[in-house]
Formats: structure tokens, C-alpha cells, sequence
């Protein structure tokens, strides 16, 4: 029975580290002073262009990705404001250009608004 | 029991000391917090598609030399052509507004891409000039004689174009093959500064680099009066809101 108690409280103990930790308190002034800017593997004019099939977009090539870019992460979220989807796949090695095929097919109307971010390498 | 119920206790000192330890390297972590971060690279674009056909957020047409009082807006294809007596330019504009969100004032363009299809071309290479237009004008009332550029043949001078792309058949030539979006049509200046306020958003007229050709050539696209969305009209524009 004591057993029992005691691999309750570690359980319960184990179960509290997380919630410790998401909880600290830290002063604002010390965690300010460390805020630093993400580094980007490009600033150069990327092109995105969607691909179509009857009316819809199913996928967007992005391409113009130098080589600092390859192994990244590209996600692409499309939104035609009524509807959204997204996808990701990973830009090869050298760079250069990656299709990325989003879950669901987007009706092209007036202006659709294509969300991109490069995540890595 | 009774050294059962000690032990029991010891390990829940040993817990709490353990937690009032990890709690204190936290601290200790935190404010001397090393990270090591992966690249994050955002971009935002928006396509304009020149849909539906009676869509008044793009407009475009063509103004002819050989019908100077005479409106083309509402065919189905726009073209440029050069040739003697019987030259054709294109007017085309996209509405910024509609992009949602609304670019910011303050976004940095990175590429912006002018895209047209085309369905027919010369034998011969032909570069295609691209100026910002300078005053408003309407795809139904514009012709050849009351354009914002006015009749002078090769006016605006090639010097003061802002983009070009070349067109035709010939192996090397840009564009050599139809029944695609051309390419080059970058406009990337013109549009950056139209979403800054540096300058209005008229649109753009493409003209052949050499009007007055004696062999006429002739390039076609496809205009928004077609309805067929995989072949109108584009613009896109990528841009960051944080450099």
C-alpha cells in the first residue's frame, strides 16, 4: 500500500515538473534584453506562383530558393478568404525550386493571399 | 510499517528538494539563456488573378494604331504588335486593394510578377517594353488616339522602361513557345513604389521595343474577357512586413 502511495506521489510530483516549468517566473527586463532577430536562410525575391487545375489551386511552386535554403522546411498556406488550406515539403539540397501541394484544392477568385515560411535548415 | 512509512518520507523530501533544485537551475537557465535558433524565413503573397471576366479589378486592353477612335476592351485577347501604320499596345492594371490583407504601406516588395499568357507569336524574337502609365485611363474608353502616352511611335523612349520581356520562336529567344505564362515580367520597382505611395497605380503599357516594324509582328495573350482562369491575366506580389 505504501508502495502504492509512494509511485503516487512521484507520479504526481513528475506531473508537476511541466507545469513548474511553464509557469516560472522570470523578470520581464531580464527576458527582454535577451530578444535577438531569426536569422533567414534568404532575402532575395522569391517566386510563387500557384498551380492550377479547373479553377482551383492544388499546389505552389516556389523557386528562385538559393542554396543557403536547401533542407528547409516550406510551408505554404493558401487563403482566398473564404477558404484556406496548406502543405509543406522540404527544398532540396542545392535550393532552386519546390512544389508544395496543399491538403485541399483553393477556388482562385479576385486575390489570394499565399503565406510561405522557411523553417531551417 | 513504521520504516516503511519513513522511507516513504525521506523520498518525499527527496522529491521536493529535487524540484526546489531543478526549479533553481530554471532560474539559472533563464538568465543566462543560450539559444540556439533555426533560420525562419516569412513571405507573404498576393496573386491577383484577373477573374471574373467582368471583374473591374483588372483591366485590360489593347489600343490600335490602324482603328485610332476605336475601343478593344471588351475582346478576348490583348495584343502588341509593330508594324508600319498598324502598331498595338496593351493597357493593362491591377487593383492593389484587393489583395487580403491589404499589403502594408510599409512592406518591403521582394518580386513582383506581371503574367500573361501567350497564344501567338512572332518568328522572330521581339523584346517587349513595360512602362508604369502616368494617368488614369478606362478599359472602355481608351483608344489609340486619347492614350495617356499619346500616338508618337517608340514614346515613352526604351531608356525610361521599367521592365521587358522578349517573345517569339526562335530557339534562345525568352519566350519561344505559346500556350504558357510568359516570363520576365518582373515589375518589382513599380509596384514597390505603389505600395509605398511613391508613386499612383495606373497600370502599366507594354509597346514593342521597335515600333513601325516594315514585317508586322504580332503577340498575342490572352485577356480577362476570356474567362478561362488558367490563362488570364496576373500580378504577384511576394513581400515581407519584417525585413
Amino acid at each position: 500500500m505504501w508502495r502504492r502511495f509512494a509511485g503516487l506521489v512521484l507520479l504526481a510530483g513528475a506531473a508537476a515538473l511541466p507545469g513548474a516549468a511553464a509557469s516560472i517566473a522570470l523578470t520581464t527586463g531580464t527576458l527582454g534584453a535577451a530578444t535577438i532577430a531569426a536569422p533567414r536562410c534568404t532575402t532575395a525575391g522569391l517566386t510563387v506562383f500557384q498551380n492550377l487545375a479547373a479553377g482551383t489551386v492544388v499546389s505552389v511552386t516556389v523557386s528562385g530558393l538559393p542554396a543557403a535554403c536547401g533542407g528547409a522546411v516550406a510551408q505554404v498556406t493558401v487563403n482566398n478568404g473564404l477558404a484556406n488550406s496548406s502543405g509543406t515539403n522540404t527544398v532540396p539540397g542545392g535550393g532552386g525550386a519546390v512544389t508544395v501541394t496543399i491538403t485541399a484544392a483553393v477556388a482562385v477568385s479576385a486575390a489570394e493571399q499565399t503565406d510561405l515560411v522557411l523553417t531551417g535548415p | 510499517m513504521t520504516l516503511r512509512r519513513w522511507r516513504v518520507a525521506a523520498g518525499g523530501v527527496g522529491l521536493a528538494l529535487g524540484m526546489t533544485l531543478l526549479l533553481g537551475t530554471a532560474v539559472g537557465l533563464a538568465e543566462g539563456l543560450n539559444l540556439t535558433s533555426r533560420a525562419f524565413t516569412p513571405y507573404q503573397t498576393c496573386t491577383i488573378t484577373a477573374t471574373p471576366a467582368a471583374t473591374t479589378a483588372v483591366n485590360d486592353t489593347t489600343v490600335r494604331q490602324g482603328a485610332p477612335t476605336s475601343n478593344f476592351g471588351a475582346i478576348t485577347t490583348i495584343r502588341v504588335q509593330s508594324g508600319v501604320g498598324s502598331n498595338n499596345r496593351i493597357y493593362v492594371h491591377f487593383d492593389l486593394s484587393v489583395c487580403s490583407p491589404a499589403i502594408p504601406a510599409t512592406a518591403t516588395v521582394r518580386l513582383a510578377t506581371l503574367r500573361l499568357f501567350v497564344t501567338a507569336m512572332s518568328a522572330v524574337c521581339r523584346t517587349l517594353d513595360l512602362f508604369p502609365v502616368t494617368a488614369a485611363w478606362t478599359e472602355i474608353a481608351i483608344t489609340w488616339n486619347n492614350q495617356p502616352f499619346g500616338t508618337a511611335l517608340n514614346n515613352p523612349p526604351t531608356a525610361s522602361r521599367t521592365g521587358s520581356f522578349a517573345v517569339g520562336t526562335p530557339v534562345g529567344c525568352q519566350n519561344p513557345t505559346t500556350g504558357t505564362y510568359i516570363t520576365g515580367g518582373t515589375v518589382t520597382a513599380d509596384v514597390a513604389s505603389f505600395v509605398s505611395g511613391g508613386s499612383t497605380n495606373f497600370g502599366w503599357m507594354i509597346r514593342d521595343d521597335v515600333e513601325g516594324s516594315a514585317t508586322t509582328r504580332t503577340e498575342t495573350f490572352s485577356a480577362k474577357e476570356l474567362g478561362t482562369i488558367a490563362q488570364v491575366p496576373q500580378l504577384v506580389i511576394t513581400y515581407v512586413t519584417v525585413p
